[in-house]
């Protein structure tokens, strides 16, 4: 056992520094030009803007360490925004399950971020048990295209979407996870509603999507007719391991106690408080096991064998200890914490902080609730069954 | 970066599993615990024929010049079976601060006995006034020409009652709370002047309270410099959390399997205990907190092993997870066992015990989370 990195890893964590200092964003320089640019050179590095995809399809076939290296250091820096969808949820299906011909057609695309993706999973029936949906794709006479029909809920970003991957009815004789068929369509089309869902928070990320009669062609499913939730069933195990987001916790953490030193009470400030101290340092120690729990999950996944059981548990922990950052964002704000919006009073981080506090609370729900995850682990790790399955 | 053990200590984390499995079953143990001396000596005899008491000792100390890890691979086995023999009294706190303090001539005297089985060495720092506080020393040391005269009282000595040597440590100079005039002395525990009071410990475990009453040592007996002894008292005191960390992980584990398979088996309403989703999640918890605690446990020791001083912190945030998780997962298994869980007939029983004594010594779960924050 050896905490230190290896020569080779050092080399590598300051080469993405420099990078990522190199790249910066300069002062007065357009945002839109500068992220184009910066994805252009990250691909000159050697696929470093497509990090997570295999070597086989252009990305840079990094070692774990070397992703986890990635991580930390991009917590640190500003980098230009990306979107999960196309890159992080779609492309490893259709690497794994589409066609060549699919293969060519979307994921050049997917890498230059030119078409943005949705997710069309959820539906007003189907949530945590998302195979229960009911959203109906029926085969035309001549085998050429779908016809679909139905509702989504929860699609982030849909208003923004150019694209979504859908998971379709096609047969509802057998059991609910057989008949679901994977389908990619246009959004700009007839036939295709999107209406706002307000969140707590008060921001419009969510959406409904109803499909009326929109027809898919056939060559934009992937793999088998009623085959799709074993595609989607591998792609959430892959949004599962993204979850955690420690490396940013840690950062946002540094801030918060940053803020809270900054209030001041009597002859000290709020870090001085008990009780306030002690539910940083909790949520800090928990922090630290998890980003160790993390690290052994890699290092299992790097000898070769699949993540061990303690990868099932960095969803459950990563996304509680990023709630709790909100919450003790919140409480640092005191009465400030009530003043609603960006014109709100008081401390700056008090502004939109109960917001952010609020949207939070979706971080326990989205990918499969707590509870489902914890099913999960019952089940897969702990081998328990349940009674009577239905 | 890597968590993989050597061959070495794969081989030594094989043959210790079987030795607890082989020879720690429940019954034996309440056995052996109940008769004095509280420990098997045929046991401690094949644990250092074994080799296992030297591992953590420099090659020049007649050691194999292991390190925490070593350790670690010995406890979080011993923890699986509640081993009774005196491993952390002996090698980790007695034989800790002789190895980092001792003259040549001590550590000659005592350190090949001590890892041949031969010799017992103890450390007596807690006072009754002291809490968790272990720069809290009342216990007198006075010079007296080439000699100390040590007055005081300690409590909670770790197996003193099977103890040749004892380290004891005595305030030399300061004020009662000053980390600067605390000085650690070897003594005989047959001394003139030392009286023991013995008794078990909830865990079954034994345990002493000691009184000195003018005890004469030789400044030749001084483990570090004098009025430098808390550096080591610290670092000793850091061994002894890892080491019990990695018991209590062990413990803990032992906790949730058993709870898995118990309530596999155990059926209520026409279910196996197991069907409720209610229980299911319980045991996810405890699941979650093991392996959390098995993270920070190996976070502090491979950070100890690299600087034990920039690894204090993460030290403090061990020991606070381990005693809150500990109790978790102890009062969890002992809930979901429901009746049962409360009886001494189940091994848990026993387990959850030495999960609440473990966050009871050297500093519990508040006492730590207090030192993280304010470092």
């Amino acid at each position: 056992m050896d905490i230190n990195l290896s020569t080779e890893d050092l080399q590598f964590r300051d080469e993405v520094r420099s990078f990522f200092e190199e790249n910066k964003i300069k002062q007065g320089e357009d945002y839109f030009a500068w992220r184009e640019g910066w994805f252009k050179k990250a691909r000159e590095k050697g696929g470093w803007d497509v990090p997570k995809w295999p070597a086989k399809f252009g990305g840079p076939g990094w070692t774990p360490t070397q992703h986890y290296i990635w991580e930390q250091e991009t917590a640190q820096a500003n980098l230009p925004f990306d979107l999960p969808f196309g890159l992080g949820m779609l492309a490893p299906i259709l690497m794994n399950y589409g066609s060549e011909e699919q293969q060519e057609r979307f994921l050049p695309d997917i890498r230059d971020r030119k078409v943005n993706w949705c997710q069309g999973y959820s539906e007003p029936g189907a949530g945590s048990d998302l195979a229960n949906l009911k959203t109906k794709a029926v085969l035309s006479k001549d085998g050429t295209y779908y016809t679909v029909n139905g509702s989504k809920i929860w699609t982030t970003l849909a208003h923004m979407a150019d694209w979504i991957f859908c998971l379709t009815r096609t047969d509802d004789s057998g059991i609910k996870q057989q008949g679901i068929t994977f389908l990619l369509f246009p959004m700009k089309q007839e036939g295709i509603e999107v209406k706002p869902i307000i969140t707590l928070g008060g921001s419009h990320t969510v959406n409904t999507v109803h499909f009326t009669d929109v027809k898919v062609p056939v060559e934009n499913r992937i793999g088998e007719e009623g085959k799709g939730w074993t595609y989607a069933k591998g792609l959430l195990e892959h949004e599962r391991t993204g979850l955690a987001g420690l490396s940013k916790s840690l950062v946002e953490l540094e801030q918060l106690k940053d803020k809270a030193r900054t209030i001041q009470r009597g002859n000290g400030n709020l870090m001085d408080e008990a009780s306030y101290k002690s539910k940083v340092g909790e949520l800090e120690i928990d922090l630290l096991a998890t980003e160790f729990t993390e690290l052994r999950s890699l290092a299992s996944a790097a000898s070769g064998g699949e993540p061990g059981p303690e990868s099932s548990i960095l969803k459950l922990k990563g996304t509680e200890i990023k709630q709790r950052i909100q919450k003790l964002t919140v409480e640092a704000s005191g009465i400030y914490a009530s003043a609603w919006g960006d014109k709100g009073a008081g401390p700056s981080f008090a502004k939109g902080g109960t917001a952010g506090y609020l949207n939070s609370r979706y971080f326990t729900i989205y990918g499969g609730a707590s509870e489902v995850q914890k099913d999960i682990v019952a089940k897969k790790v702990l081998g328990l069954t349940t009674g009577k399955s239905k | 970066m890597n968590f993989e053990l050597s061959e070495e200590q794969k081989m030594i984390q094989q043959s210790v599993e079987r030795f607890v499995q082989e020879n720690y079953d429940l019954t034996n143990r309440v056995k052996i615990s109940s008769e004095d001396p509280g420990y098997s000596q045929d046991y401690w005899t094949a644990m250092a024929e074994l080799g296992w008491l030297g591992l953590a000792f420099s090659e020049e100390d007649g050691g194999f010049g292991g390190n925490q890890i070593d350790t670690l691979v010995l406890m979080e086995q011993f923890g699986k079976g509640l081993v009774l023999e005196p491993f952390l009294a002996n090698i980790v706190l007695g034989g800790g601060a002789i190895k980092r303090g001792g003259t040549p001539a001590i550590k000659e005297s005592v350190l090949p006995n001590l890892i041949e089985g031969n010799l017992q060495v103890t450390l007596a720092y807690a006072e009754e006034q002291s809490r968790f506080d272990i720069e809290d020393v009342a216990t007198a040391a006075r010079e007296d020409g080439n000699n100390f005269i040590i007055n005081g009282k300690k409590s909670m000595v770790l197996n003193a009652e099977s103890a040749d040597k004892i380290v004891v440590v005595t305030r030399t100079n300061g004020s009662q709370v000053d980390e600067d005039g605390i000085s650690l002395f070897l003594v005989d525990a047959t001394s003139a002047g030392i009286e023991r009071e013995n008794f078990p410990t909830v865990d079954g475990l034994r345990a002493s309270e000691i009184t000195f009453t003018d005890v004469e040592v030789s400044s030749d007996n001084l483990i570090g410099e004098k009025d430098k002894g808390f550096s080591i008292l610290q670092a000793v005191v850091n061994d002894a959390i890892l080491a019990l960390s990695a018991e209590a992980v062990g413990a803990m584990e032992v906790l949730y399997k058993d709870t898995v398979e118990y309530t596999q088996q155990r059926e209520q309403f026409d279910h196996p205990l197991s069907d409720f989703q209610v229980l299911q999640h319980r045991m996810v918890d405890m699941f979650m907190e093991y392996e959390q605690c098995k993270s920070l446990l190996l976070r502090a020791t491979m950070e100890t092993v690299q600087d034990p001083i920039l690894a204090q912190r993460t030290v403090h945030a061990l020991k606070h997870l381990i005693g809150k998780s500990g109790i978790f997962v102890g009062e969890s298994a002992v809930q979901l066992h429901g009746g049962m869980g409360v009886t001494e007939e189940l091994r848990i029983g026993h387990f959850f015990k030495r999960l609440l004594v473990i966050d009871s010594q050297f500093g519990n779960s508040d006492f730590h989370l207090d030192k993280f924050t304010s470092l």
